[in-house]
């Protein structure tokens, strides 16, 4: 499995309301090796900063975040044909009218003979069983099947590590049923933040984010705990009836 | 989101003459009407190439309706232009004014209803290879025109989205409940859609 490596990585933005920069992720070390990778936190929590890190979507501003060895700032091309990204809404990752004029405008830049570009394109739609929606507007497709379209642009260029944003967060319990089956399929490494907590049960390695840390690191049983008790505890500590 | 108008057909498969018509033909045509709307000054003449277009739009197999869902979005725009144009320099401008803008629409209908966004793509990506030579890179002009024709059904998604959540609050009368939510959800979309863009590398330089 490739490693996704962060060393002390730290990013912080500037605000309006502060003086201070606000951190939204805070001296962060992990080496990420396994094959499945959950991250699990409240809304706000740093989740996304931490996978935006990893596509160089956000640069630490102070430490180092590598992919197989590439830095994700000074090579950031070259992590970037690694790492596909799928972001929560589909909607704003599907640039293209139907969903293979958009696996296509994913092979453009490898493949530019256009037939056999379509090839590829269809025998991706195929993987994922969405060859029939291929000419579809993106705009009648089911939140899941459009969710599923978006992951076939991202594989279609076949990346080494697949990183995905709350996949789920907009779908019905049938479509998150598609996409966590998709999801188990794929040879791909993959490193996922989620609110889904059956789903990152299935993981090989689960975090728990808080505030910018990683407070947990570990099995997914454990890390599911230690986020119930931190979400009890949180509530508590704003006074509410948790009876 | 609902209401997505598509101000132009999306591409309809087929194999009548115009899908067999070279695509530099196609753009010919797109061009030569764009231009005709500046000429032509009789709105019979203006009548006579929008049926033109329409038959050729029928003879695509495309369907009357997708005809009417490409033109429906622009029926309000072009009222309100109409009966300006009729109080302002009377009937006969108004009318030509309306049907050129109209035969605009249709040839760019007609190009899109017949020709894949890839192959579209692909022809920006031909006529623009020229200006490699003053470091333009083809594949940024054609991803251009693909966002373009992603967004305008986006952007007009959105205005029907806002449009209902303003007459839901009773706000239906006031441009700035109107306005502003579309302007921030368009900006909104933009960022997203570099965003997306930029984590599948897409819009690089070439290597």
């Amino acid at each position: 499995m490739p490693a996704v490596t962060f060393d002390q990585a730290t990013v912080a933005v500037e605000t309006d309301h502060s003086p201070e920069p606000k951190i939204l992720l805070d001296a962060v070390t992990l080496d990420l090796t396994e094959r499945r990778v959950g991250i699990i936190g409240a809304n706000g929590s740093g989740k996304s900063t931490l996978l935006r890190l990893v596509n160089g979507l956000v640069q630490p501003t102070s430490g180092m975040v590598t992919v197989d060895g590439d830095d994700t700032v000074r090579a950031v091309r070259k992590v970037r044909r690694h790492v596909g990204f799928v972001f929560t809404d589909p909607l704003s990752q599907l640039v293209m009218p139907t969903g293979r004029e958009d696996v296509e405008l994913s092979l453009r830049r490898s493949v530019k003979n256009g037939t056999e570009r379509r090839n590829q394109a269809d025998a991706a739609l195929q993987r994922l069983n969405l060859l029939h929606l291929a000419d579809q507007s993106i705009y009648e497709l089911s939140g899941g099947e459009r969710q599923l379209m978006a992951l076939a642009a991202v594989l279609a260029v076949n990346p080494k590590i697949l990183v995905l944003d709350e996949p789920s967060t907009l779908l019905d319990l049938r479509n998150r049923e598609l996409l966590r089956r998709t999801l188990a399929g794929l040879d791909q490494q993959i490193i996922m933040s989620t609110h889904d907590l059956d789903l990152a049960l299935e993981m090989d390695r689960v975090l728990v984010i808080e505030q910018g840390k990683v407070v947990f690191d570990g099995t997914p049983a454990g890390a599911v705990a230690a986020y119930r008790a931190l979400c009890l505890h949180s509530l508590q500590a704003e006074g509410q009836d948790i009876r | 989101m609902r209401g997505h108008g598509f101000l132009l057909a999306n591409y309809v498969p087929g194999d009548s003459l115009v899908h067999r018509t070279p695509l530099a033909v196609k753009f010919l045509l797109v061009f030569a009407c764009g231009l005709a709307s500046f000429i032509i000054q009789d709105w019979r003449i203006s009548t006579a190439v929008l049926a033109g277009l329409c038959g050729l739009f029928l003879l695509t197999g495309a369907g009357i309706k997708r005809l009417w869902r490409a033109i429906r979005p622009l029926a309000a725009v072009l009222l309100v232009i109409g009966l300006f144009q009729w109080w302002q320099l009377g009937a006969p401008t108004a009318a030509r004014i309306v049907l050129n803008i109209l035969v605009c629409v249709v040839a760019a209908s007609l190009l899109t209803a017949t020709t894949p966004v890839q192959k579209l793509l692909d022809g920006v990506v031909k006529a623009a290879t020229p200006f490699k030579r003053i470091g333009a890179d083809p594949e940024r002009f054609a991803l251009t025109i693909g966002i373009m024709l992603r967004s305008i059904p986006y952007i007009a998604g959105t205005f029907a989205d806002v449009r209902d959540s303003a007459r839901a609050r009773g706000l239906e009368r006031n441009p700035r409940a109107l306005i502003l939510p579309v302007f921030i959800t368009s900006v909104a979309f933009a960022r997203q859609t570099g965003e997306a863009l930029a984590a599948r590398g897409l819009g690089e330089a070439e290597d």
